[in-house]
């Protein structure tokens, strides 16, 4: 579904290590790897990659902070997916003020995984000017973000506010998966854990809205990660 | 006598004895000159004062006046044991009640003392010697004796009071030693005891409201807290012990079937990838408990409260309705929202929501079907409060306390799929609010009551409404 793309994982735990770099080379893309601090941090100013994937605690004398903030100061902006098994919110923020772009606590699924990198890779890739359009298109379906518009085809959504913003963010990451953390992270303004799976009841009520009465569905399940919008592949 | 002294006891005691004893000391002094010492200045200056009188008759009226005064002086202090003696330049008497000039006494002018004998009795004198015009001889004194078995007396007197004062010294500064030390030793008995693992023990608090008091009082504020976190800690392993032990169990057994079923060769791929995703779910249900339980360890701890914003609830409350809305709806349950007031408190957004979300999330869980109304109101005593009530089979009265436990739910909901720490972080979350979680009856069902701490005056609600949510 994307380009083949290039990343770096600096992680010391050699089953986590496989899994990551197997799925990711699965997924068709390569993996350059290191399992301690100082090799990761000299693969990761030597070499270009479209992301790279750090694990907290290294061995190795430099850490995964240690080496984001080292390539942050030498003005390297690649972006970069914090692993971690520190899971407290403090160390969240920590992870990404000393300029890291995501973070992920252990254990994760490895759909997850990859759809956080899609969603920073194409952030990169976009650049600005694709948060400043007005409108977004998929496939037959137009938003239009000044009038607060959705037109599918000729026939006119009407969306609730949240709704609307469920769906600009998926039109935003379209043929991407996006996964329903990412969406409770993105779409609502307060961050809580909600123990039963509410994000799926406001999807199918989204499905309903934009699918219902048109052939091709354009919102998908993708069965154990998450959701993705765009025409079947 | 180093180590003796470096002992705090020891040097309050030598500090209060040495303090009382100078007090004495100074007491004493005081006492001295007021005293003995006066009554001598005193009889010096009645003698010299004569010796000038004397003088001044000399002068004026010649030998003649010098003698009528001397006879006049000793006539008048007859009972005072008073010496005149006036003599020629060559110590010959002329006037006076002393047969002759005493041998204690020189030449030289200035004070004497000396040992006089009047009737057959010897008795101490202190003598002014003074030397007048024309070369008489003047000789004034008293009699010291009456003065000198006071100036005994006093000596004494004092003498037995400073010993007095240095036993009290020595007593008192026992006493405050044996008070103090009491009182610390008693402090030391009961940390030891708690050292030794008996947390339930606390420091006797007497009536009085001094340092010690305080002390204690704070210090079992301290050992309460303590054993609040401990019986904290105890809990979560507990519970982990037993919530995380019947997952991992299932886990373990779902694993070990699949592995049993492989070896036999009965097992074909869809079958096996399905119990495959099992495991996977088993292991997503036990990081939620994990989850669940850190964020409560975090909670309890406080921590967050240095994170504390101010928090406009309305919104809050209506995004978490929102959330939970099409959820309710899809379970036949109707969302009723009531927010008809603005109130902020000072708190942590996130934990309020959660707390929030929770109690939603159980209403759902156990009572869809009826109406849950979910309202933000003001409590009589201004503290803000988010109320959730429902029309389900409800939490019997004694069983309230129970379902807030970690790990516990109530027995009708025992088979409802959910972590069941739910109520334990509400409830953590109003404790770090300053509130508490208060679960009443609907009647029929549970009314489960978030109050939070630290809420803004009253201000009215720009478009209060009350609304169903879509």
């Amino acid at each position: 579904m994307q380009d083949v793309m290039k990343f770096l994982l600096v992680e010391d735990n050699a089953r986590v290590s496989d899994f990551v770099a197997k799925g990711l080379g699965e997924a068709g893309h390569t993996v350059d790897r290191a399992d301690n601090g100082r090799d990761g941090l000299f693969l990761a100013s030597s070499e270009r990659y479209d992301a790279m994937i750090l694990d907290r605690m290294l061995p190795g004398g430099i850490d995964g902070l240690g080496i984001i903030e080292a390539l942050r100061r030498t003005g390297n902006h690649t972006p970069i997916l914090i692993l971690s098994a520190l899971s407290e919110v403090d160390e969240r923020i920590r992870g990404l003020r000393a300029g890291g772009d995501d973070y992920l606590a252990k254990p994760f699924a490895f759909g997850e995984l990859m759809a956080r990198l899609d969603a920073l890779v194409r952030r990169t890739q976009q650049g600005a000017g694709e948060q400043q359009k007005t409108a977004l298109t998929v496939d037959e379906l137009r938003m239009d973000l000044l009038a607060r518009k959705v037109v599918r085809g000729d026939k006119t959504i009407q969306l609730q506010p949240r709704e609307f913003k469920l769906l600009e963010f998926l039109m935003r990451h379209a043929g991407q998966v996006v996964t329903r953390t990412m969406l409770l992270e993105n779409v609502w303004d307060y961050h809580f854990d909600p123990q039963t799976n509410v994000i799926d009841v406001h999807i199918s009520k989204l499905r309903q809205k934009i699918d219902s009465d048109f052939d091709k569905p354009l919102l998908h399940t993708v069965r154990g990660v998450g959701y993705r919008l765009g025409p079947d592949t | 006598m180093l180590r003796l002294l470096r002992s705090t006891s020891v040097r309050l005691t030598l500090v209060f004895a040495g303090l009382f004893i100078i007090a004495s000391l100074m007491l004493g002094a005081i006492l001295w000159w007021e005293t003995a010492a006066s009554l001598e200045r005193e009889t010096d200056a009645v003698i010299v004062a004569d010796t000038q009188a004397v003088g001044d008759r000399l002068r004026d009226f010649g030998l003649a006046g010098a003698l009528t005064t001397i006879n006049e002086r000793v006539a008048q202090t007859a009972d005072e044991h008073a010496v005149y003696l006036l003599t020629d330049p060559a110590l010959n008497r002329l006037a006076g009640n002393l047969s002759a000039w005493p041998a204690a006494v020189g030449k030289d002018t200035g004070w004497y003392e000396a040992s006089l004998v009047r009737d057959g009795h010897t008795y101490p004198a202190r003598l002014f010697h003074v030397s007048l015009s024309g070369g008489f001889q003047l000789l004034i004194g008293r009699d010291m004796g009456s003065r000198l078995a006071i100036r005994h007396l006093i000596v004494n007197a004092l003498a037995w009071s400073a010993l007095v004062a240095v036993a009290l010294a020595i007593a008192g500064g026992l006493l405050v030693r044996r008070a103090v030390l009491g009182r610390i030793a008693q402090v030391n008995r009961t940390t030891t005891a708690i050292v030794q693992g008996d947390l339930s023990r606390r420091l006797t608090v007497g009536g009085s409201d001094d340092e010690f008091t305080r002390l204690a009082r704070t210090i079992n504020e301290m050992l309460a807290q303590i054993e609040l976190l401990i019986d904290g800690v105890r809990n979560a392993s507990n519970a982990i012990a037993h919530d995380l032990r019947t997952p991992l169990a299932e886990l373990r057994a779902r694993l070990e079937d699949t592995e049993r079923r492989l070896a036999g060769g009965a097992a074909d791929a869809p079958t096996l990838r399905g119990e495959v995703q099992d495991a996977i779910d088993d292991v997503d249900r036990l990081v939620d408990i994990f989850n669940a339980l850190l964020r409560l360890a975090a909670i309890d701890s406080g921590a967050r409260r240095a994170e504390f914003r101010r928090v406009e609830l309305a919104p809050l409350v209506e995004e978490v309705a929102e959330v939970y809305g099409a959820l309710a709806e899809a379970k036949g349950a109707r969302l009723i929202v009531n927010t008809p007031e603005q109130i902020a408190i000072t708190g942590d957004s996130d934990l309020v929501a959660q707390a929030t979300a929770n109690l939603l999330d159980n209403a759902i869980k156990y009572a869809a079907g009826g109406p849950i109304t979910l309202s933000l109101h003001r409590q009589p005593d201004g503290q803000a409060a988010i109320t959730v009530a429902d029309a389900g089979p409800g939490v019997p009265e004694n069983e309230r306390g129970k379902v807030i436990e970690r790990f516990r739910r109530g027995d009708a909901s025992r088979h409802s799929p959910g972590v069941g720490l739910g109520l334990s972080e509400v409830a953590a979350v109003a404790k770090l609010h300053g509130g508490a979680l208060e679960l009443g009856d609907n009647a029929p069902g549970l009314k489960a009551t978030l109050v939070l701490g630290g809420a803004d005056a009253a201000l009215p609600h720009a478009n209060g409404a009350s609304k169903s949510a879509a």
